[in-house]
């Protein structure tokens, strides 16, 4: 059976079988990756995967199943545990699946991976590496091609045909001189196409640089509140703690900051970020929800005011909200009016903040955590790179006193994020 | 899903070769509030190959378990370590340590696997009880599931294994509301073994949730910690994810090679005497660790591997490369999480060594100082430095437990800290609810005594 037989097998197989309504998704992938282990490109790896996903309401009770094989078999024994699942478990009048919409194909990236070409690249970047900054140890690097395809079907007569190839790379750092050895970092980027040196990407070369810098820290002298900058590497964590806030979990279990906030200010009027799975900007997005509608791009946040929830189906129909448009993630966050450079320049007393090892934040919004890979700011410029520093704040109050955003932004291929600083943070 | 006769293929072996059929099964039942949030079942099975020749290593996976699948993998790792080889031969002439082990070994239950309905009724049970003994909560999360991982080995060294390592969880997270804003604390039960091993009935949790909701309102109500560097006790958990963490990761060789700090500590002090520190391979103090390995991914026979013996740096852990670079002997730290996975350096059970005191004594000894005992998630550097978010602990005053303090974090440079720790409880205790993440997840134990030390605590 090709893929479309195997999807319409399952599907019939769950309708005969009693089920009131199901979907059937399968992905088949193929994935060509390269490895750097310390300083050394030494494995090749080629992997083949499939995967089918089957879901299946019945009496509004449902379950889902997980498996890799896509063989008559399976799929029968699969139908009948998913079947047996949804039977033993509790009806929920939230559970549904996706509405009828205009079947569509959607395809981007390369077919297949140019294996000599990736594999100049990254020799390329080693090179570069071991010649521009020899204090730096290569820990670990890779760099992938993936390709996939993917259908998408159920019972309401859904059908999304995907095809997609992404190129990924992130390199794993540090430094080392002597005795002294510098915090690791790590950052990296996807793209459909790899057309210039992989240091050039994202902000690899800076991370690499400051690498070094990193060799030799400094503990801050005193407690103090400050600000705080955040670049592009670590935004994407603080907003994953607006948009942790806002998805089906939290909000479903009611310890959702936002709960009640939709149209109303949470963060500071010059903050304003989407989800764009599907704009051109991004090249690692996405076409099809987990739910099995096609995505579209959203405004989470319109100067400062919450303007969707990340809902899936379950959760807007738990809760009496509306379904989000997307499943998130794909973030881009409008530019502000300064270069990153320029905002640092206006700080008296903060810390720029590029790793945050800190824990999850509590469920009232307090976090803190070790700055890593980070520098102290004094007078409006970056005097040290420091070591066994906090950063302590609330998540909530923290974006409503946001301060700064970069007019300069980076482009990771899954979004494009700037340099944000806050006020009102606690350094320790 | 054992698969006996791996050993078929070995004329399929042109060089160093690792072949292996896996499946991973999950299970899990997840309730929010007494809905049913999660009823969910994976299977993940296929199989691999791994060659190495001349310092190069080509991999290749499918999800197909045949014989011309098999065939097929074993040619397409060949063919991209020749890839490889012809790029690059300037490690020509490098050989890997040869290991031979033949283990079987499963853990699967002997009772009949229940159905997922009895798991649904199981957790809903539980649920039950809280909802209706605490209506003051804000919300109710659990989940109850299993992994079991199932690996059939040979290599062309003659290694021959199988292995079937479960492990069962049930996780119980509670809020409550103070001052318009949740409070929040969780708590795993669980470890080695499948569900009907691991949970016989619903009761038997009770009582432990009645202590964690009395720990709950005592956050709730809870003071922050006065910030600043503190004598505190670092109970099991704390000590297990310090251990894991800040020292274990650090004396990873692989990540050694790539220029962690320990590796310029070898054989030198760098900790208190009192400090033992162990990976156990599957036993420790003659019981069963939770995350037992025999043979590694390699074909290697697992060994114990004493990190750290009174207070001295002593052994890192090892993959068969990484032996062959420092010219050490393989430890069995080689494991993969998926079949589609490669085998790295991860560790198994790591634990400090108990000692002579009592937590009772230990507590008494600090004026000002804190009681830490659950943690929520940790990270720790290259460099040792780590940080582990605290969920729930106590301030210590004049040698008596004080009030709850609120979330907060604590952070040091671990072979620093461990110079400070002056106390080491005399018990043990294990666990196993944890993934590792070191480019693929995989389950690992951690554990220990309760240690005294001194640390930065975050607070206001």
């Amino acid at each position: 059976m090709d893929k479309k037989e195997t999807v319409s097998y399952c599907l019939n197989a769950l309708k005969k079988s009693g089920a009131d309504k199901a979907t059937c998704s399968i992905n088949m992938s193929e994935k060509k990756e390269l490895n750097v282990e310390i300083g050394e490109m030494t494995l090749l790896r080629t992997t083949f995967n499939s995967n089918m996903g089957i879901s299946v309401i019945k009496d509004q009770k449902k379950g889902f199943i997980s498996i890799n094989k896509t063989d008559k078999d399976s799929i029968d024994t699969a139908v009948e545990l998913v079947l047996g699942m949804a039977e033993g478990s509790q009806p929920d009048e939230a559970y549904d699946i996706a509405e009828q919409q205009p079947s569509q194909s959607f395809s981007k990236g390369d077919k297949s991976a140019n294996l000599d070409k990736m594999y100049q690249s990254l020799e390329e970047f080693v090179d570069y590496v071991k010649s521009t900054y020899p204090q730096i140890q290569l820990e670990a690097a890779i760099m992938d091609f993936s390709h996939s395809k993917s259908l998408f079907q159920n019972t309401n007569g859904v059908d999304f045909a995907i095809r997609e190839g992404i190129y990924s790379f992130s390199p794993v750092f540090l430094s080392k001189e002597g005795k002294n050895t510098s915090s690791f970092n790590y950052t990296g980027f996807s793209a459909l196409k790899i057309d210039k040196s992989l240091h050039e990407y994202g902000t690899i070369d800076t991370l690499l640089k400051q690498s070094i810098e990193q060799l030799y820290t400094q503990n801050i002298k005193d407690k103090f509140v400050g600000q705080l900058v955040i670049t592009p590497d670590c935004i994407g964590e603080f907003l994953g703690f607006i948009t942790s806030d806002i998805s089906d979990g939290k909000m479903i279990s009611g310890t959702s900051l936002y709960k009640d906030k939709l149209n109303k200010q949470i963060a500071h009027p010059k903050l304003t970020f989407h989800s764009c799975p599907v704009s051109d900007e991004i090249d690692d997005g996405y076409f099809v929800t987990s739910d099995g509608y096609t995505a579209e791009n959203s405004t989470i946040l319109d100067e400062g005011i919450l303007k969707t929830h990340l809902l899936g189906i379950y959760g807007s129909n738990k809760l009496g909200k509306n379904r989000a448009v997307n499943d998130g993630g794909a973030y881009i966050v409008d530019p502000g009016d300064k270069l990153h450079a320029d905002i640092i320049k206006g700080i008296e007393k903060g810390v720029l903040l590029a790793r945050f090892s800190g824990g999850r934040p509590s469920s009232n919004g307090d976090f803190s955590g070790v700055a890593k890979n980070s520098y102290y700011i004094e007078n409006g410029e970056i005097k040290y790179p420091l070591s066994e520093t906090m950063v302590s704040g609330n998540t909530k109050e923290m974006f409503e006193n946001l301060d700064e955003i970069s007019r300069d932004r980076i482009d990771f291929g899954s979004g494009i994020l700037p340099w944000i600083s806050f006020k009102g943070i606690t350094v320790s | 899903m054992k698969y006996n006769n791996l050993n078929q293929f070995k004329d399929n072996f042109s060089n160093y070769t690792e072949l292996r059929v896996q499946e991973n099964r999950n299970n899990h039942v997840n309730l929010t509030n007494g809905d049913v949030t999660g009823n969910v079942t994976t299977t993940n099975s296929g199989v691999s190959a791994r060659v190495y020749k001349d310092g190069n290593w080509g991999f290749s996976s499918s999800p197909d378990i045949n014989n011309d699948s098999i065939s097929g993998v074993v040619k397409a790792s060949s063919e991209n370590v020749q890839f490889m080889n012809k790029k690059d031969d300037t490690r020509c002439g490098f050989y890997l340590p040869e290991t031979q082990a033949n283990n079987d070994m499963d853990f699967s239950t002997k009772k009949n696997r229940q159905t997922q309905k009895y798991w649904v009724d199981f957790i809903r049970e539980i649920d039950g009880y809280i909802e209706h003994k605490y209506p003051e909560l804000l919300s109710r999360n659990l989940i109850i599931g299993g992994l079991d991982m199932e690996k059939s080995l040979f290599t062309s060294d003659g290694s021959e294994s199988y292995s079937m390592t479960p492990r069962a969880i049930l996780y119980v997270m509670l809020s409550i509301e103070k001052d318009s804003s949740p409070i929040s604390i969780g708590n795993p039960w669980g470890g080695l073994g499948q569900l009907e091993d691991k949970f016989l009935q619903p009761s038997d949790y009770y009582s432990e949730i009645d202590v964690l909701v009395e720990k709950l309102k005592q956050k709730a109500n809870g003071i922050h910690a006065n910030a600043g560097y503190k004598d505190v006790i670092l109970d099991a958990d704390l000590a297990g994810i310090l251990a894991h963490e800040a020292i274990g990761h650090t004396t990873e060789a692989d990540l050694v090679m790539g220029g962690s700090i320990a590796g310029d500590y070898m054989g030198q002090k760098v900790a208190s005497p009192l400090v033992t520190l162990v990976d156990y391979a599957n036993i420790c103090n003659g019981e069963t660790c939770p995350v037992p390995v025999y043979v590694d991914d390699e074909g290697t026979k697992s060994e114990d591997v004493v990190i750290i013996e009174k207070g001295v740096l002593k052994k890192f852990m090892h993959s068969k490369d990484s032996a062959r670079y420092f010219k050490a002997n393989p430890t069995g730290n080689a494991r993969a999480y998926e079949f589609s996975d490669e085998p790295l350096i991860r560790m198994r059970n790591t634990a400090f060594v108990s000692g002579n005191h009592t937590l009772e004594e230990m507590i008494s000894s600090i004026d000002d100082g804190y009681y830490l005992v659950k943690t929520g998630n940790g990270q720790a550097d290259s460099t040792s430095e780590f940080m582990f978010a605290i969920t729930m602990g106590y301030e210590i005053i004049n040698g008596k437990l004080g009030r709850a303090i609120k979330d907060t974090t604590i952070s040091g440079m671990a072979f620093d800290v461990l110079k400070t720790v002056n106390m080491i409880s005399s018990d043990i205790s294990w666990s196993s609810a944890g993934m590792c993440g070191k480019k693929q997840l995989i389950p690992v134990g951690m554990g220990g005594p309760a240690i005294k030390c001194k640390v930065n605590i975050g607070g206001r």
